[in-house]
């Protein structure tokens, strides 16, 4: 049953579970928990027996090739330290799970919080059960994407956003270094195999890249594991629901870092710089993350102080280098998951049935919820190592490595001390946090009777409660073979001997923690009514780590709006100028070095009548360029004068595909641009103050005609440079041999595009669906200028005419003078689609297509809207782009599957002749689905960009109100029917 | 351009001869464009191209397309239609719109409105 390949199982199920959790309605609350349950215990089920194996030592592996010469490819691999984070992971989710089911209101839309769980359960299994380096990092930053969802699931609530925000910039920048440190091991190493780069630790070590590569991966880990300076995220995370909290903020995500470090222990550990770092770090992180607990006030401030100081002691254990602090830092990490997590879980409850966290408005609650006050008193007494907890024993391994410490007098004497130092902060904040909540007089002013919760809400914290209380009796029993077979995986031969065990005899790290729990004692009887007068932390309270990255980003934020103020324009003409200069001197660059020579290929004498369409074709050109300025419609027209041109030249040069194409879509163009004219303003004319322009104005008109020239010019040389020169030997001699007997059409560039490219144009048509969908959310929201609201004036008095004369109706005039032109307009439609079906059916051998039938049935479509009015058609026509759009799409991807469910690749396409009653033999292949749906989807994306122009028309602007001319226009948008 | 294909001499005739027949009729029409001064005479000339014009090219077209197949060639009859359909469309827009902008401009040498609005 271990079966490597059972590992993709247990990765995608937590990913299948999300995605199945958010496909549910948002009420359905215990479905979403039994999907999320069921997700977490079968994929722990799945992995457990994969224990046997990795208890003997073995590394069960699963490769998937992707990018074998990129060194990228899907590796899953398990041994002791990834299967006891992995059952981490999976348990406490499971808890966590059953817990969030009684913790969420009513009202918040529990499917999506499971379905944002169930995805992070993913993507933290994915980290531990990577193989792969860079697949390792991309897990990472799944987590802290997760992670921000999770921290923002109430996005109402203010603090929640910029804790979020926060957690996500700070991770995910962690993120990156990791990426970059990575990558640098990578090419240290030559691969990216986490066995290969474990192996190779003496290679590293004496790279000079070493130093680069570890500062990079830690800052990936401490930020990740909330280690100082990078520490403050984490409290600021707190304004997620309690399970988040519980589940990332404690128990998993955070452990992430420690995950890596521990990981890569082996390879990195051992110099100074590592011994330095890593213990400096953890040890600020230690006594800030105490030292800040002790003053929090609110419950689960002090739980994420205490879990950054915690993570701190973790971080120094690993930083101290020794294969025995290795053990007690692995250890340590499952203690503080589970002690930690219930502790939340507790806190939780507490704020859910009294309504309130601080500690200052809670008392003697012992009294109402008796049973989880026991809890929480056994989980804080294993926080603060209390003897027989499993908090106790970890705790008295780390004074015990404290002790051992290598290092000169002052850290030998300083090390001892401060760790004895935290130890008792970290029993007066245990302390505190129960005294405080549980003891005393009964509250006076909570928001809620408080009083047991559910059954099934305490389950949890029972269970890993129980799990502490086990480990801390007899813990070489329970965790002690699996603890040996994570550290065996992480050291090797470098394992050493040690005893899990309460009770070692009077020795000085017993002396240590017995100091340390007197000391926090007495101190919290001491100062506890100080404490709960101060405000905040003294001496490290003006190290407002969040205040400090607000600065900070804001002033990244405003250097980047003085930058795109210094290099960003918002007008066009700069920014069309820049992109024309540009353009024309990478173009020009090469011809500079090379020099310029026109090819060897004998020239084509020259057509008389080829020549005077061309010369046509190029004063319409130059006249629409001429007339843009003043005179718009004008300029349309030329405009489609010079394209009708490139289409005869398309005809005229034996290429009917493309002169179809183009005629369909400057047709297109040019009314929606006809369209489009009514909303530009008037263009005044200029008047200049003595009759003639400024000799900056017309120095800048003739510098824009220079570089047109030049660019014109450039691209005409380069042309007439490669058309001199023979054809290469292309794979478009390939097409045009195998069209045929591979894509079962005479049209060679029809079965490109449906099929040998078909790939490249099922990307150009979901481009297309975004290019409309884009045109018509900005269209949506239209405010046009203020001169152009009012409808043109040929239409104010054709409407004032109708209104005045007795017996007619607004409208009438207008209907009038179109009814002959409308009626053979509407007429027209039957044809023009049964046409458009033509051109798409005949397509795969003869010139046409989906894209050319598309454009063709648009076209129906428009004139449709221009001959009777937007109201007219559309209550006659059920004008659905979007579903058209959507509809194309989904047939071109699943016609693509289809071939796949036949053993071929994606979009493979396949044909025959089929004999029909009546027509005959008929050519016949799925390649006609595919442009099937590009038909669809041109279509929609065309008309959905018409409907969005003309529902403009449809609206009523409210005119400008005079009184205060400087508010912009707003547009009523009762028209949309 | 393809060459002229195989066609048997009587039939390159006529063909020619519709084709200069169809090619003169729409250059007239294009000179009356250019030369006819007001809008409403103008507006009359291009017919000539899409009528006649049209009809004659399309009948070359017919005829050799007839000759070289060697099956009788219906598909000009088509294009016929839809020219005769469209263009009024486009000469009946722009004539309405010229007239309503000199209705209202004043002009008196176009025809009043009729009594169906007054």
């Amino acid at each position: 049953m271990t079966d490597s390949r059972i590992l993709l199982l247990v990765l995608a199920l937590p990913f299948f579970g999300s995605l199945l959790s958010a496909l549910l309605p948002r009420t359905a609350r215990t479905a979403a928990g039994l999907v999320a349950g069921s997700v977490a215990v079968l994929a722990t089920a799945l992995l457990i027996p994969f224990y046997a194996p990795v208890a003997r030592g073995e590394i069960v592996r699963l490769e998937i090739g992707w990018l074998p010469t990129l060194g990228l490819d899907l590796v899953f691999r398990v041994d002791g330290l990834a299967w006891l984070f992995a059952m981490m992971v999976l348990v406490i989710g499971a808890l966590v799970v059953l817990y969030t089911r009684y913790y969420m209101a009513r009202e918040d839309p529990v499917p999506r919080f499971f379905s944002y769980l169930l995805a992070f359960m993913g993507s933290m299994l994915g980290i531990v059960l990577s193989g792969n380096l860079v697949q390792l990092a991309f897990f990472w930053e799944m987590t802290s994407l997760f992670s921000f969802l999770l921290i923002g699931y109430w996005y109402g609530n203010r603090a929640a956003r910029d804790g979020a925000r926060m957690a996500l910039i700070v991770t995910a920048t962690g993120g990156l270094c990791l990426l970059v440190g990575v990558l640098l091991i990578g090419r240290i190493v030559g691969s990216y195999d986490l066995d290969v780069v474990l192996a190779s630790g003496g290679t590293i070590r004496s790279s000079p890249l070493y130093l680069p590569a570890l500062i990079l991966v830690l800052l990936g880990a401490f930020t990740k594991s909330a280690q100082f300076p990078f520490h403050f995220w984490l409290p600021h995370a707190m304004a997620a629901p309690t399970p988040v909290s519980a589940y990332l903020h404690s128990a998993t995500m955070v452990k992430a870092g420690i995950f890596l470090m521990i990981r890569l222990w082996p390879i990195f550990a051992g110099t100074d710089a590592w011994y330095f770092i890593v213990s400096f770090a953890g040890l600020a992180t230690l006594l800030v993350g105490a030292w800040a607990a002790i003053f929090q006030h609110d419950l689960k401030g002090l739980l994420a102080y205490s879990t950054i100081s915690h993570l701190g002691l973790i971080t120094l254990l690993l930083g101290l280098s020794s294969p025995l602090a290795a053990v007690a830092a692995i250890f340590h990490t499952v203690n503080h998951a589970t002690f930690k997590a219930s502790l939340f879980m507790a806190a939780g409850i507490i704020d859910h049935e009294s309504g309130t966290r601080d500690m200052r408005r809670l008392s003697g609650l012992a009294r109402f919820m008796p049973f989880t006050a026991t809890l929480a008193m056994v989980a804080a007494a294993a926080m603060a190592g209390v003897p027989l907890l499993n908090g106790f024993i970890s705790k008295e391994m780390f004074l015990a490595e404290a002790l051992d410490a290598r290092g000169g007098p002052v850290i030998g004497f300083a090390l001892p001390v401060l760790a004895t130092l935290g130890a008792a902060f970290s029993v007066l904040y245990s302390l505190r946090f129960i005294h405080q909540t549980f003891f005393g007089p009964p509250p006076t002013d909570l928001p809620k009777v408080p009083h047991e919760p559910p059954g099934w809400m305490r389950r949890p914290i029972e269970i890993l409660v129980i799990a502490c209380l086990v480990v801390g009796i007899v813990p070489a029993a329970t965790i002690g073979p699996v603890l040996q077979s994570a550290v065996r995986s992480v050291l090797g031969a470098q394992t050493p001997t040690y005893s899990l065990a309460i009770w070692h005899g009077f020795s000085a790290p017993l002396l240590l923690s017995m100091i340390a729990l007197a000391t926090g004692t007495l101190a919290y009887f001491r100062f506890r009514d100080a404490l709960n007068r101060r405000a905040g932390p003294p001496v490290i309270a003006r190290f407002k780590g969040g205040r400090m990255f607000e600065r900070v980003l804001a002033d990244i934020v405003r250097r980047a709006r003085s930058l795109e103020g210094l290099f960003g324009t918002r007008r066009l003409q700069p920014q069309l100028r820049l992109l024309v200069c540009l353009a024309c001197l990478a173009g020009l660059l090469p011809f500079l070095q090379l020099g310029y020579a026109t090819g060897g290929l004998p020239v084509t004498p020259l057509d008389p009548a080829f020549a005077v369409i061309w010369i046509v074709g190029g004063i319409c050109a130059v006249g629409a360029a001429q007339q843009a300025k003043y005179h718009r419609l004008a300029s349309l027209v030329l405009m489609a004068g010079a394209g009708l041109v490139a289409c005869i030249s398309f005809v005229w040069l034996s290429a009917p595909d493309l002169a179809l194409t183009q005629l369909l879509v400057e047709t297109v163009t040019t009314v929606l641009l006809l369209l489009g004219l009514r909303w530009l303003p008037k263009r005044q004319p200029e008047v200049w103050p003595d009759d003639r322009p400024p000799a900056r104005v017309v120095f800048r008109r003739s510098a824009d005609l220079g570089i047109a020239i030049a660019a014109g010019l450039g691209a005409a040389l380069l042309a007439y440079a490669m058309l001199t020169r023979p054809l290469p030997d292309t794979i478009s001699r390939y097409f045009m041999e195998q069209a045929y007997p591979q894509g079962g059409g005479r049209n060679v560039v029809n079965v490109i595009l449906v099929d040998f490219r078909a790939f490249d144009t099922l990307g150009e048509i979901a481009v297309l669906a975004i290019v409309a969908l884009t045109i018509f959310s900005l269209l949506r929201r239209f405010r046009p200028a203020s001169e152009s609201i009012e409808p043109p004036v040929q239409q104010r008095m054709q409407d004032a005419a109708d209104l005045h004369a007795g017996g007619r109706r607004v409208g009438d005039t207008k209907k009038d003078y179109l009814l002959v032109p409308r009626i053979i307009m509407e007429w027209l439609f039957p044809v023009i689609f049964v046409f458009a079906i033509y051109l798409l059916v005949r397509g795969h051998d003869l010139p046409g297509g989906g894209f050319a039938a598309g454009v063709a049935m648009s076209i129906a479509i428009m004139l449709q809207y221009m001959a009777g009015g937007t109201r007219v058609v559309e209550s006659r026509l059920r004008i659905r782009p979007l579903r058209w759009i959507g509809a194309g799409l989904l047939l071109a991807v699943v016609t693509g599957v289809g071939a796949l469910a036949f053993g071929y690749p994606f979009l493979t396409s396949w044909f025959r002749y089929l004999e029909l009653p009546v027509i005959g033999k008929v050519p016949f292949g799925t390649a006609l689905f595919f442009d099937l749906g590009v038909f669809l989807l041109v279509v929609g994306a065309t008309a959905l960009m018409l409907v969005a122009i003309a529902h403009q028309s449809i609206r009523t602007p409210r005119a400008r109100t005079p009184a205060r001319p400087d508010v912009p226009p707003v547009i009523r948008e009762e028209g949309e029917d | 351009m393809t060459q002229a294909p195989d066609l048997p001499l009587w039939a390159a005739i006529l063909a020619a001869i519709f084709v200069l027949i169809g090619a003169g009729a729409t250059f007239i029409g294009s000179m009356g464009l250019l030369r006819l001064k007001t809008f409403y005479e103008r507006v009359h000339s291009p017919t000539m191209g899409t009528t006649l014009g049209t009809v004659c090219i399309l009948l070359a077209s017919a005829c050799v397309s007839s000759v070289v197949h060697a099956r009788f060639s219906v598909h000009e009859a088509l294009i016929f239609l839809f020219v005769s359909l469209t263009t009024p469309v486009t000469l009946m827009l722009l004539a309405r719109a010229a007239l309503y902008r000199d209705r209202v401009a004043g002009d008196e040498s176009v025809p009043v409105e009729d009594d169906r609005s007054n």
